[in-house]
């Protein structure tokens, strides 16, 4: 028995957006005599839109009207009704995060794209889910090696470090084709980011808006780009320059790999040989990307060719975002979709606590999550003992209802999310120790941490799973 | 008289090189044989070598220059299978034989101890036995491990009174997965069943115990649902394995296909507060459903 889910993505990136469908597969894996485990065992995207430039307003804001008419007309060419989408995410990507609707934007998209289509944004999220959409982290796992995938977009530079299929570093560069823009006609330069400006300023290179563009007098300017990527993997010391591009951070100087890919709307120009007008597409990404085809860059590691450029971070958003729950977990009511919930992780070492000190800790820390003295919604994550015995859950439920009582007295439910597979003795135990059978959702098999949200679909496979989606909500 | 540390650092030696590890692998696979100092003296009478079956095979790589040490570690880390071993000659390493037959030894243990009396008093668990005699009629008569004397259908049916859910402890084949995972599993049954308003009183437990004794016992207490914790046929990787069959009104002779098993519960496996978990969820569908097995999926 298998089930299908629809999924969509949408990519609002600084240059372009996108959208496409995907068609994730569950199964339960296990045998007749055994509990459930049920799976994604297939990922398949069935539609791609066109890539359309992302529509800006006058003052600066997104156009939320013609992305809005944008995902329809895809839906109506794609043969679904909105109603048939059971998934998915909208990213909100590179400089269009700054924009100041984009958290507006986003959360008005997600409702409007499907029931259950979350809303997505932060530069960590982006790395991971353009290596995962362009499905490095397979190659990185099949090759037992490490890759490093940068997708250059238009604003920013999304790093990924993937060590034998797992991502386990991310960094972000404010670096990308589109920080320079040369009229396609005139080839008058027609919008220098700030930060490029700075560097220009900094380098004392004659390059100003309304300039003429040739490759010449870009050239110098694309070589400190390309200067910076190489800081960005390792290849070159830090400057101070490199420090003021961050993002947030970079990736960490102390690992080293074997490969590299790289995807985004450069890329392309990185894989393949472009001849012809460098401006065709009104920026410098074409050049920026043939500068890396010719640097030390392809070189120094083994170039990896992704499954997706330009569409990684759609792709990613469409089928790499949902994850399945664990199969033996608890929950009553119907309180699904439940949306952008923030996480509390708790630490390994308190999960170990007396109760009465544990339930003190979780009561310390959820004041953090107080809004002028309102506790907003907040979902619990414990990693959990492998196979506890029972008096351990006992315990460990005992500190849990202790600590949980001013969320318990809400409308919503109580939201527990742990990583060993106890999620169901676990909420059984929070049902009779606090009497409160109605809300109590307590999930296992999900690994979150501070900082992240969490979004939880209706009851799939006979209700025995939840499909979770674990993202970060960061604008600039 | 020969230094005392020379002796030591000779077996060492010789233990070193009988497990095969290289300079720069003193891991605790090869460090596991070492010999202890108690107290000095005579050191083969009072030395005492580390238990064998402590370590985790799955971490335990006896190929001397793997190509690639992460990736088949990676690679034995899904699997239960003894990759990876090595050879001397023709044959197998003195550790991987002796580990062969510890995890044999322990399997033919499960199989022919006994759950002590102690064990079972501790739990409050009511002791009945099938017409076996002792192990060996056990293991030759399949059909005796499923009857019961008169005395003893009536010892069951004054203790268990008449239950909506009867639960019974069976040995089994091995009597190392009741003592590993019963007290863990137990509890969250009766949890999880008395959120649903579900009491279990007397739970039995059954020596010499085939599967289709709980049809007995489902004939004679009336019981809607009985419930049966038995340990598994012990094999190389878990000695330690449990299953539950469960049954909507089982009845002697029943087609094996109104069973619904749970099997795996070991703390490798299925975890045993989680297995007992689903159960008392599985018990409650049952109930409703009135049905088990094959009839439950329609």
């Amino acid at each position: 028995m298998s089930e299908n889910m629809l999924s969509v993505g949408i990519d609002i990136g600084t240059s372009t957006t996108q959208l496409v469908l995907s068609m994730l597969t569950i199964e339960n894996m296990a045998s007749n005599f055994t509990v459930p485990r049920i799976v994604i065992v297939d990922k398949r995207v069935i539609y791609k839109s066109a890539i359309i430039f992302t529509p800006i307003l006058e003052d600066n804001r997104i156009d939320m009207e013609k992305i809005e008419s944008f995902v329809e007309q895809q839906y109506v060419a794609a043969g679904i009704q909105k109603e048939e989408i059971q998934t998915g995410a909208v990213i909100i990507t590179g400089e269009t995060a700054r924009r100041e609707n984009a958290n507006e934007v986003l959360r008005a998209l997600s409702g409007f794209a499907g029931d259950f289509v979350v809303a997505t944004a932060g530069p960590d999220l982006e790395s991971i889910i353009a290596a995962k959409g362009a499905g490095v982290h397979n190659y990185s796992q099949e090759h037992s090696t490490s890759v490093i995938n940068i997708d250059i977009g238009g604003g920013t530079s999304n790093l990924a470090f993937i060590h034998n299929g797992e991502v386990v570093d991310t960094g972000c560069l404010d670096l990308g084709g589109r920080l320079v823009k040369v009229d396609r006609q005139t080839k008058e330069i027609t919008y220098i980011s700030p930060k490029i400006q700075e560097l220009i300023e900094m380098k004392k290179l004659s390059i100003r808006l309304g300039d003429t563009a040739t490759e010449d007098k870009l050239a110098p300017l694309i070589k400190e780009m390309v200067q910076l990527v190489k800081v960005s993997v390792g290849m070159e010391v830090h400057s101070p320059f490199y420090e003021r591009c961050l993002t947030h951070k970079g990736l960490k100087r102390n690992q080293n790999a074997n490969c590299i890919s790289f995807t985004g709307g450069v890329a392309d120009s990185i894989y393949n040989d472009y001849e012809g007008d460098p401006f065709l597409y009104g920026d410098i990404g074409i050049l920026f990307g043939t500068a890396i085809r010719q640097s030390s860059i392809l070189e120094n590691f083994t170039l990896v060719r992704p499954d997706e450029t330009i569409r990684a971070t759609v792709v990613g958003a469409g089928s790499h975002t949902t994850e399945i729950s664990g199969s033996t977990i608890t929950y009553t009511g119907d309180f699904f979709p439940i949306k952008n919930i923030p996480v509390l992780k708790l630490a390994s070492d308190e999960e170990r606590l007396a109760p009465e000190e544990f339930g003190e800790r979780i009561k310390e820390k959820l004041e953090w999550f107080k809004v002028d003295g309102r506790l907003e919604h907040v979902a619990i994550a414990l990693r959990g003992k492998h196979s506890p015995t029972f008096k351990e859950i006992e315990k460990l439920g005992t500190g849990l209802a202790l600590g949980l009582a001013e969320l318990m007295s809400k409308e919503s439910p109580i939201i527990i999310i742990t990583e060993e597979d106890i999620g169901k003795v676990l909420g059984q135990t929070l049902f009779s120790q606090t009497g409160n059978e109605e809300k109590v959702i307590c999930l296992d098999g999900i690994k979150v941490e501070n900082g992240d949200y969490i979004d939880i679909g209706k009851p799939i496979a006979d209700g025995k799973v939840l499909p979770v989606v674990i993202k970060t909500l960061v604008f600039h | 008289m020969v230094n005392e540390n020379e002796i030591k650092a000779y077996i060492e030696n010789i233990l070193r090189d009988m497990v095969g590890g290289s300079e720069e692998e003193k891991k605790p696979a090869n460090a596991a044989v070492a010999l202890k100092d108690e107290q000095g003296g005579n050191e083969c009478d009072t030395g005492c070598i580390d238990d064998i079956t402590e370590f985790d095979l799955k971490k335990q790589l006896l190929v001397p220059e793997p190509m690639n040490r992460e990736g088949y570690l990676k690679m034995k880390e899904m699997t239960p299978a003894r990759l990876g071993v090595w050879r001397s000659g023709p044959r197998y390493k003195t550790i991987t034989s002796l580990r062969f037959r510890a995890d044999h030894a322990a399997a033919q243990d499960a199989v022919f101890s006994y759950v002590p009396t102690d064990f079972v008093e501790k739990n409050g668990l009511v002791q009945i036995e099938t017409l076996c005699k002792n192990k060996d009629e056990y293991l030759t008569r399949p059909d005796l491990g499923r009857e019961f004397s008169k005395e003893m259908v009536e010892k069951m049916k004054k203790a268990c009174g008449k239950p909506k859910v009867q639960l019974v402890i069976g040995d089994g084949l091995s009597s190392a997965a009741i003592e590993a995972n019963m007290e863990d599993v137990v509890p969250a049954i009766k949890q999880g069943l008395k959120i649903y308003g579900i009491e279990i009183d007397a739970i039995l437990f059954v020596k010499h115990c085939r599967v289709p004794a709980m049809d007995v016992i489902g004939e004679e207490t009336n019981a809607d649902v009985v419930c049966l914790l038995v340990g598994e046929r012990p094999g190389l990787v878990t000695a330690e394995s449990m299953s539950a069959y469960i049954a909507y009104k089982p009845t002697v002779d029943m087609p094996e296909a109104r069973r619904t098993v749970i099997s795996n519960i070991h703390r490798g496996g299925t975890p045993p507060v989680e297995a007992g978990a689903h159960i008392a969820e599985v018990i409650k569908t049952m109930l409703d459903k009135k049905a088990s097995g094959i009839d439950l999926k329609k």
